[in-house]
C-alpha cells in the first residue's frame, strides 16, 4: 500500500500539479521545524531603511516634510542636507564593485558636513542668546549647561525621530546612531537658514528645540555639585551678605520620617525656605529654591512666549535699540 | 476586563506638538486596492471622487495608491513617530473610507488605549508632599522669650 501511495506521490509531483493525493503529508511536520530552525540560526532580519522598502517616493517625501512643518525649504540643499558622507562612500564602493570606472564610479553627490556645520554654529549662537534673553540673572555656567543639554545627542535625537528624519536620512548605517540623526538635524537646520534667513530659523528652534525646556527643573539640566557655594558666590556678586542657615521647623527627629525645614536668611530677610529628611539635605534644598528664584528659573515661571506675533531674536534687539 | 486591567496610558504627545506649531503627524498613507474585486469598490470610487481632494488640503502626507490584485483593500498609515497602523477598508464606501481618512490624518500616532485622565501635568501637586506643618500657621512655631522664661522657672 505504502509503495503504492510513493507512486501516486511521484506521479502527483511530477505529473499535473492539479492532482491531489490523499493521506497523511508526513513531510510537512519536518519541513516547517526545519524553517523553524533555520529562522531561529539565523535570528531576527536585519533592518531595511524604510527608503528601500516598497512604497516610498523621495521627491514627494522631501517636498511633504518641508510642507509639513511649513517651511519654504529649497528643495536642492535640502536633499543635500539628508545625504551623510557615509552614504556617498558607501554608494561610491558598491559601484566600484560592480566594476565601474574610477570616473564613473564617482558619485556627483555633496554631503552635508558643510551645511551641519552651518547649522551648529547658528543653532548654538542663537540657543545661546534666546536662553541669555529669557533668564538674564542666570550665570554663563548656567547657560551653557542649559544650552548643551538642548544641543545634546539624545534631545536632538529624540526630536529627530519625531520630526520623521530618520526615514529621510541616507547613511550607511541602519538603524541610524544618535550622532548621524543630530549631524542630519543640523544639516537641516543649516539648509532652513540658507534658505529662508535667520529669523524664520529661529522660530523654528523655538517650536522644537525650546519645547524641550517645558517642565524641566533647572538642576536636572544643570547638575551642581555644592549649591551652597554657589549661592554664596551669586550673593557676593551681588554685593548681599552670606546667607545665614536657620532651623525654622523641625518634626518627628526621633522617627524614621523626620522633617526639618532650613531657612536662609540674608540681613535678617527670609529669602528661601525648603524641607528636608536631615538639616544639610535640608540646607542643600534651600540653597537650590534661593538659587532657582534668584536664576528666575522657578517652577512658577511666566511660560515661554510662542504665540504667533513674536520675532527672531534679531529683530527684537533691531526693535528695542529704535524704541 | 475592569477599568484597572486594561493597558492604559496618561494624556500627551509628540513633541510637545501644538505649543510651538502644529504637525500633521500623519506622514504616509498607502491603499492597496484590486482594479477589478468587488470589496475594492469603495476604494475605486474614494479614489475617483474624494483622494485628490484629501492629497490637496494636506500637503505635508505622502499619498501612496497601489492597484495590485487582492481580496482585502488596506490602508497603511505611518505616523511621524514610527507608529504603523494599517485597517481593512473592504465593505467601506467611498464617503466611509473618506471619513477613515480623515480621522488617520488628525491622529498622533500615540497608542489608542484608555486614557486615565482627560488632563495631566508633570507636577500633580502644588503645594508639594505633605509633611506636618503643611496648612498649619507659621505663628506656632514662634516662642515668645517672656513665656519660655516664665517656663523655665515653673519647672525649677
Amino acid at each position: 500500500m505504502s509503495s503504492l501511495l510513493v507512486g501516486v506521490r511521484c506521479v502527483a509531483a511530477l505529473g499535473p500539479r492539479y492532482s491531489q493525493v490523499r493521506g497523511v503529508k508526513r513531510w510537512v511536520r519536518p519541513y516547517l521545524l526545519m524553517l523553524e530552525r533555520k529562522k531561529r540560526l539565523e535570528g531576527p532580519p536585519k533592518p531595511v531603511p524604510r527608503y528601500q522598502q516598497p512604497s516610498f517616493d523621495y521627491h514627494a517625501e522631501i517636498l511633504a516634510f518641508s510642507k509639513r512643518l511649513n517651511e519654504a525649504f529649497s528643495t536642492e540643499l535640502l536633499k543635500t542636507a539628508f545625504v551623510n558622507r557615509s552614504y556617498v562612500v558607501k554608494e561610491e564602493g558598491e559601484r566600484r564593485e560592480l566594476g565601474m570606472d574610477e570616473e564613473t564610479a564617482t558619485l556627483n553627490l555633496q554631503d552635508n558636513s558643510e551645511l551641519a556645520q552651518h547649522g551648529v554654529d547658528f543653532t548654538v549662537s542663537y540657543i545661546t542668546n534666546t536662553i541669555q534673553q529669557a533668564f538674564p540673572n542666570l550665570p554663563v555656567v548656567g547657560v551653557k549647561a542649559v544650552v548643551d543639554y538642548l544641543t545634546s545627542q539624545q534631545v536632538l535625537g529624540h526630536i529627530a525621530k519625531n520630526l520623521g528624519i530618520d526615514d529621510l536620512t541616507l547613511s550607511s548605517e541602519c538603524p541610524l546612531s544618535l550622532e548621524t540623526l543630530q549631524r542630519t538635524f543640523y544639516g537641516i537646520i543649516g539648509a532652513l537658514l540658507e534658505s529662508s534667513g535667520p529669523d524664520t530659523t529661529g522660530i523654528f528652534l523655538q517650536d522644537f528645540i525650546i519645547t524641550e525646556l517645558i517642565g524641566k527643573d533647572l538642576f536636572e539640566i544643570w547638575s551642581v555639585r555644592d549649591p551652597m557655594s554657589l549661592l554664596v558666590e551669586q550673593l557676593s556678586q551681588r554685593n548681599v551678605s552670606p546667607p545665614e542657615p536657620r532651623l525654622t521647623r523641625e518634626s518627628g527627629a526621633s522617627t524614621v520620617l523626620p522633617v526639618y525645614f532650613v531657612g536662609l536668611y540674608c540681613n535678617k530677610q527670609l529669602i528661601a525656605e525648603a524641607p528636608g529628611e536631615t538639616i544639610f539635605a535640608a540646607e542643600e534644598e534651600a540653597a537650590r529654591v534661593a538659587l532657582r528664584k534668584m536664576f528666575g528659573f522657578a517652577e512658577n515661571r511666566r511660560p515661554w512666549d510662542y504665540s504667533t506675533s513674536r520675532q527672531g531674536t534679531g529683530n527684537h534687539t533691531a526693535l528695542n535699540t529704535a524704541c | 476586563m475592569t477599568a484597572r486591567g486594561s493597558p492604559s496610558r496618561f494624556l500627551q504627545s509628540v513633541l510637545r506638538n501644538g505649543v510651538g506649531r502644529y504637525v500633521c503627524q500623519l506622514k504616509r498613507l498607502t491603499l492597496t486596492f484590486s482594479k477589478d474585486a468587488q470589496p475594492s469598490r469603495g476604494a475605486r470610487e474614494f479614489i475617483e471622487e474624494k483622494i485628490v481632494d484629501f492629497a490637496k488640503a494636506n500637503p505635508g502626507v505622502v499619498l501612496y495608491v497601489e492597484p495590485k490584485p487582492c481580496s482585502v483593500p488596506k490602508l497603511v498609515a505611518e505616523y511621524l513617530n514610527g507608529t504603523v497602523r494599517e485597517e481593512a477598508v473592504n465593505r467601506k464606501t467611498g464617503e466611509e473610507i473618506a471619513e477613515l481618512v480623515q480621522k488617520m490624518a488628525s491622529q498622533s500616532g500615540l497608542e489608542i488605549i484608555r486614557i486615565r485622565n482627560p488632563q495631566h501635568t508633570d507636577n500633580p501637586s502644588i503645594q508639594g508632599q505633605w509633611h506636618p506643618f503643611t496648612n498649619k500657621p507659621a505663628h506656632i512655631n514662634l516662642q515668645l522669650l517672656d513665656t519660655a522664661g516664665q517656663q523655665t522657672t515653673s519647672q525649677q
